[in-house]
């Protein structure tokens, strides 16, 4: 049997557009001392390091090579991980994993990126199969517009229920003070007149392009009671791939079989029944809008095809049953590398009761979900019980 | 110093050259493809399931695939965009134009579908289900490219 | 047939942000001159210089100049025609070495020297090729 794994401590910087003050080095600098500041740490306590970040945004292959002594990995044993949209949640999985085995007390898991170096679309093309996809492919933007036109297609979900995710998320982050995307006053209508990017996405439905970075500190369980008032246990992790060219899963949205897949495990594992009414929050890897929609639906949060009625009916706002990215989301913070771990860290948040004005009442079970490739999926269930 | 306070940006481009093998079933698929403007799948002998672009095995049975079939010229929208926001082509460091008309085709008697563009930039023509048929260039390479577009049939 | 091979490009332009230690010592170099920074917990002189001291977990904030010469530490020749010398220099002071080109001594030189010099741009721009080369100093 694994040991009990919780997190005992977040750090993270002030998501922004472009941080022109800062190389990556010192970015991830500010993330690791606020984390260890956050339950009174030294590095001297952390026993491993785990890197998580996109090499093709930055055009940095090894990042974590030259910038060991910026995140604290002089002589420590470290990984780099690479997965894509979910390489936050991969680096927050292994890190349980590391801390599980039982062969370490303490792990830090470090997500950043700095978009502003290089072009994101362009680079996310280079993830294209060069013989097959690569001289087709349309960016991240294109890529998922014809996903969605999909998924409306068969659910029924219209612009205007996209436009109202979009909207909560952007004032949602009002409440984080980290988020990138503030728009306390972004009406439905503002986001449906916002530029077409490709049809059905429109400027305002699409997650913008960060610089930023986050740390979690993972520890076993006597370190964990000992070093923070509220521990957030991992109840359950769950992982899934899923095929090989883009048109292998033509349904890819509307279908989402790799987080189908991986939250009904997590789900089983963790003895949940109905995730609506079981989950207290979630914070889920929502790339767009519509991506939200389609993901109420295979996360079993509602019946398929009944994404759109249920931001009608604002079960998923701050006030209501189930408050999905009370942080702001995607939509509102997107530094890559950083992203799916950011979603742990503000999931760990909540459950620790240190998410400040966005922080939902009495939180006691919380799903942190990472995305990427459009094909890959991971899935965290933390808890405030031991597991 | 504050976040407002900019320090110096280096320039670098990265420019690099690879080669890719395209292997066996690549080299089929491209060959009949450029001499025979005909596109071809790979069927399975236990699931029945015709995969495009063409690989050594079925990845949901994990047999070997041998059996050649034809797929297409025609197929049916799956999904579709027109793509407005420019970006870097990173094959040649250039923007690509826009606008253009993108979308996810099933060819007749495939089971996977290929992404690919569209003759079309008028949002209001295109949707899901609809046919269309591609349309091959006069002069052929054996790539992807073969293919010019995919043209409406009906709108 | 089945050797078929596809031939394609990758070309991404970036824009590296310096940071501050960093943009404080490129635009050293413009003027000629070498700055470090000294962490107040280990001693060590980094070059070229950082902020914040990763051993020691701290922030350094103590500058100073260094010469523009020290030890030669090692060497690696690219055996083109004419050859590509690089070098791994100490400048004096300073506890991390630099590697940069190698200028105005011949392969067959290299072994017996043991300090080296830099040789600055006559335009010079803000950049680590401000510095042309290092040369021998006999």
């Amino acid at each position: 049997m694994p040991r009990r794994v919780a997190i005992i401590a977040t750090g993270q910087t002030k998501h922004t557009a472009r941080r022109l003050d800062v190389n990556i080095a010192e970015l991830i600098t500010e993330a690791v001392t606020r984390a260890l500041e956050d339950a009174d740490l030294t590095l001297r306590d952390i026993d491993a390091v785990l890197l998580s970040n996109m090499e093709p945004f930055e055009g940095f292959l090894f990042p974590d090579l030259w910038s060991v002594e910026a995140w604290g990995g002089y002589l420590k044993p470290s990984v780099k991980f690479n997965t894509g949209g979910t390489v936050g949640t991969t680096t927050a999985i292994a890190a349980y994993y590391y801390v599980a085995s039982g062969i370490y007390d303490t792990v830090m898991a470090i997500g950043f990126q700095k978009q502003s170096e290089g072009h994101t679309q362009t680079a996310i093309t280079t993830v294209g199969d060069p013989i097959w996809e690569r001289s087709v492919m349309a960016g991240a933007i294109g890529n998922f517009a014809v996903m969605a036109t999909t998924y409306m297609h068969e659910s029924g979900v219209t612009e205007e229920q996209a436009a109202k995710v979009a909207v909560k998320a952007r004032r949602n982050a009002c409440l984080n003070e980290y988020a990138h995307l503030q728009m306390p006053d972004i009406t439905v209508e503002d986001v449906l007149k916002s530029e077409m990017l490709a049809y059905p996405v429109k400027r305002l439905d699409m997650c913008p392009q960060s610089d930023g970075a986050v740390a979690v500190v993972f520890a076993e369980e006597s370190k964990a009671v000992r070093l923070a008032p509220r521990p957030a246990w991992i109840k359950a992790v769950a992982t899934a791939h899923e095929q090989q060219y883009m048109g292998d899963s033509p349904k890819r949205l509307a279908e989402m079989r790799s987080l189908v897949a991986a939250s009904r495990r997590a789900y089983q594992y963790a003895g949940i029944v109905n995730p609506r009414k079981e989950l207290d929050v979630a914070e889920i890897y929502e790339v767009a809008s519509f991506a939200e929609l389609a993901m109420y639906e295979n996360l079993g949060f509602c019946a398929k095809g009944e994404g759109g009625k249920l931001i009608d009916a604002g079960v998923t706002e701050l006030t209501g049953e189930l408050p999905v990215n009370p942080s702001g989301g995607v939509l509102s913070t997107n530094p890559v590398g950083a992203t799916a771990l950011i979603r742990v860290a503000e999931a760990a948040l909540q459950i620790m009761g240190k998410a400040g004005r966005r922080q939902v009442e009495n939180a006691r079970t919380a799903l942190a979900t990472g995305y990427g490739g459009n094909a890959w999926t991971d899935v965290i269930i933390l808890s405030r019980e031991k597991p | 110093m504050s976040a407002e306070e900019k320090t110096l940006r280096v320039p670098f481009l990265l420019d690099t050259e690879y080669r890719y093998a395209v292997g066996h079933y690549g080299a089929r698929f491209f060959a009949e493809l450029r001499d025979h403007a005909r596109l071809m799948g790979m069927r399975c002998p236990e699931c029945g399931r015709v995969y495009v672009p063409p690989r050594p095995v079925c990845g949901i049975c994990y047999r070997e695939l041998h059996e050649w079939v034809e797929v297409g010229p025609e197929g049916t929208i799956v999904g579709w965009t027109v793509v407005r926001i420019p970006f870097i082509d990173p094959m040649t460091g250039e923007q690509r134009p826009v606008p253009y008309g993108f979308a996810i085709i099933r060819l007749d008697g495939a089971s996977t579908s290929l992404y690919h563009f569209l003759d079309e930039t008028d949002e209001r023509r295109i949707r899901v289900g609809q046919r269309v048929r591609a349309v091959f260039r006069e002069k052929r390479e054996g790539s992807l490219r073969d293919i010019l577009h995919f043209r409406l049939l009906e709108v | 047939m089945s050797e078929w091979v596809v031939r394609q490009k990758i070309r991404i332009p970036f824009q590296y942000t310096a940071g501050r230690a960093l943009t404080r010592f490129l635009l050293g170099l413009a003027e000629c001159r070498i700055w470090a920074t000294r962490c107040d917990g280990c001693a060590r002189v980094y070059v070229p210089p950082r902020g914040f001291c990763g051993r020691c977990w701290r922030e350094i904030t103590r500058w100073e100049e260094v010469p523009a010469e020290g030890e030669l530490m090692s060497y690696a020749v690219r055996p083109t025609e004419p050859p590509v010398i690089l070098g791994l220099i100490r400048l004096d002071g300073a506890d991390s070495a630099l590697v940069h080109y190698l200028g105005g001594v011949a392969p067959a030189e290299l072994e017996r020297v043991q300090r080296v010099r830099a040789v600055w741009k006559e335009d010079r721009t803000g950049s680590i090729l401000d510095i042309a080369y290092f040369v021998p100093v006999w």
